[in-house]
């Protein structure tokens, strides 16, 4: 399968000490894999770098075979930030939100269609708000505007999906559901990377747990993940 | 022949209708990227254009354009830089600008009245000119945010999420605060460049109140800012000796305020409790 994440030797740091410290990381197309680590261990460093929101200091990073700077890369990938980032007096409609994960792929003279609320209808079907389209997003729960995050990611069907704590706030019963959703796009040949404080959610469905460390990248069994961080 | 059907009155319709509409279209993105204030900063930077347009002896309007133009995407390339922080770069424009066009003025001896009429607005003095020059400027802002409204929204959503994208996130917000200054300098002679920030903002806040989406925002925004600006402009006409820039803004306050208790009798419900 072909590598769709690659990291080399990469090095980041905020500060005086690296948060990425000579990082390898490979990921190939369909697989499904967890990031984990502890709270300030750098798990979304590693989405950022992959997005091409920060730049490594050291090391190559290579996404769907290009560069993460190449705006036709940016394109492909999916990402859910780890909850609202939206901060504002006015209105959004999930509708709308969701909407804009189309935006990127769209012509600009494109004025949406029906085409557009077939998938934006399908995407929020896959997070189990098909019926919330037309309400404000900021009258929802924290656990649905995640959801319309999430959906906002999937819409466009990309090839790479980055998410960052994609369950944060969403209710134990309905987590199966999204994990389900998440390997049957990974199962379609989309790649899917969730950084997540416990894998556990994705326990059944995921190919891998990675968890980072010390600046490095190490592959974990599930097994292997609870005893590391029951004893540190 | 009533002073409402005048062909100076008729003249002020067209030019607070044109600026009704457009203002509100541009003030939606700078509303929802917390940028409410940057139309003042651009207003005092366009009446420095105006002192250089003077001084140079060309068209107020056209120095005013230029200068709100070419400061609003510095300032912007800078705030975005992070050479410079927002509040301090706009404080910077804010009085910077304010100086320089005093100076200017005072050394061409036209620190007069008509100073008045360019920081406060004359819409009853305007010329066919002068609303061919306001409505073409409104009517390229209202052009250039139609195509590029989806792009506008989902960088005004969330901007990492667009850049991380691909998305020309940069080059939109250029174009935002270019549009931003045209705006302000078709605004000029409506509302006068110390008030026309005004109609950017409340309008927009206004229908915030009343709307569940973006789109529903705009477009009360947009019905607000014309119905603002006409009904204010008739009262003006209606007393004989208000200045309408004045009746106009606070025109657009008392919608504020109807629309702020009609939409917190309508959304008396609570949040969804269900993740």
């Amino acid at each position: 399968m072909q590598l769709t994440v690659e990291l080399s030797a990469v090095r980041f740091s905020y500060g005086a000490s690296p948060v990425l410290d000579g990082a390898d990381l490979e990921i190939r197309a369909g697989e499904f894999v967890v990031l984990a680590g502890h709270n300030g261990s750098g798990k979304s460093t590693v989405l950022k770098v992959c997005l091409g929101l920060l730049r490594a200091q050291a090391g190559s990073v290579r996404v769907l075979g290009g560069s993460p700077w190449d705006a036709t890369v940016r394109r492909r990938v999916g990402y859910a930030p780890q909850g609202l980032r939206v901060v504002t007096s006015i209105p959004v409609s999930v509708g709308e939100v969701v909407t804009a994960g189309l935006t990127p792929t769209t012509p600009t003279w494109h004025r949406g269609g029906s085409d557009d609320g077939i998938r934006v209808r399908s995407a929020l079907g896959a997070v189990g708000m098909e019926d919330l389209a037309r309400e404000c997003l900021f009258e929802l729960s924290g656990g649905q505007q995640q959801r319309a995050i999430l959906a906002r990611a999937l819409v466009a069907d990309p090839p790479l999906l980055l998410l960052d704590e994609p369950t944060t706030g969403i209710d134990q019963s309905l987590r199966p559901r999204l994990a389900a959703e998440l390997r049957a796009r990974a199962d379609a040949g989309a790649t899917v990377l969730a950084v997540s404080h416990d894998p556990d959610d994705f326990h059944a469905v995921l190919d891998r747990i990675i968890v980072i460390s010390d600046g490095t990248i190490r592959q974990m069994t599930h097994e292997q993940f609870h005893a590391h961080f029951e004893v540190s | 022949m009533s002073v409402f059907a005048e062909s100076w009155a008729v003249r002020a319709y067209v030019a607070v209708a044109a600026v009704g509409v457009a203002a509100p279209l541009i003030g939606s993105f700078l509303v929802q990227r917390r940028l409410a204030l940057i139309g003042d900063g651009i207003g005092h930077l366009a009446f420095a254009g105006v002192a250089i347009g003077t001084a140079l002896a060309f068209a107020p309007v056209w120095g005013a354009l230029a200068t709100a133009v070419v400061g609003a995407l510095v300032l912007e390339r800078l705030r975005t830089a992070g050479r410079i922080a927002g509040d301090l770069a706009l404080a910077l424009v804010f009085y910077g600008a304010l100086a320089l066009a005093v100076v200017l003025l005072t050394a061409s001896h036209r620190f007069d009245s008509s100073a008045l009429g360019v920081l406060f607005g004359n819409v009853l003095t305007t010329s066919w000119g002068d609303i061919v020059v306001a409505t073409s400027l409104c009517a390229v802002v209202v052009a250039v945010i139609v195509p590029f409204y989806r792009q506008l929204l989902a960088v005004a959503l969330d901007e990492d999420t667009a850049r991380a994208a691909g998305m020309p996130v940069d080059a939109l917000n250029l174009l935002t605060v270019a549009l931003t200054a045209i705006l302000v300098a078709a605004g000029m002679r409506v509302v006068g460049l110390l008030l026309v920030a005004s109609l950017l903002v409340i309008p927009v806040a206004a229908g915030s109140r009343l709307a569940h989406s973006f789109r529903d925002t705009v477009a009360w925004g947009v019905a607000l800012g014309v119905m603002s600006g006409l009904g204010g402009l008739l009262i003006a006409l209606a007393q004989g000796t208000l200045a309408p820039s004045g009746t106009i803004v606070l025109t657009a306050i008392l919608a504020f305020v109807c629309a702020a208790f009609a939409g917190r009798r309508a959304a008396r419900r609570h949040p969804r409790s269900s993740s």
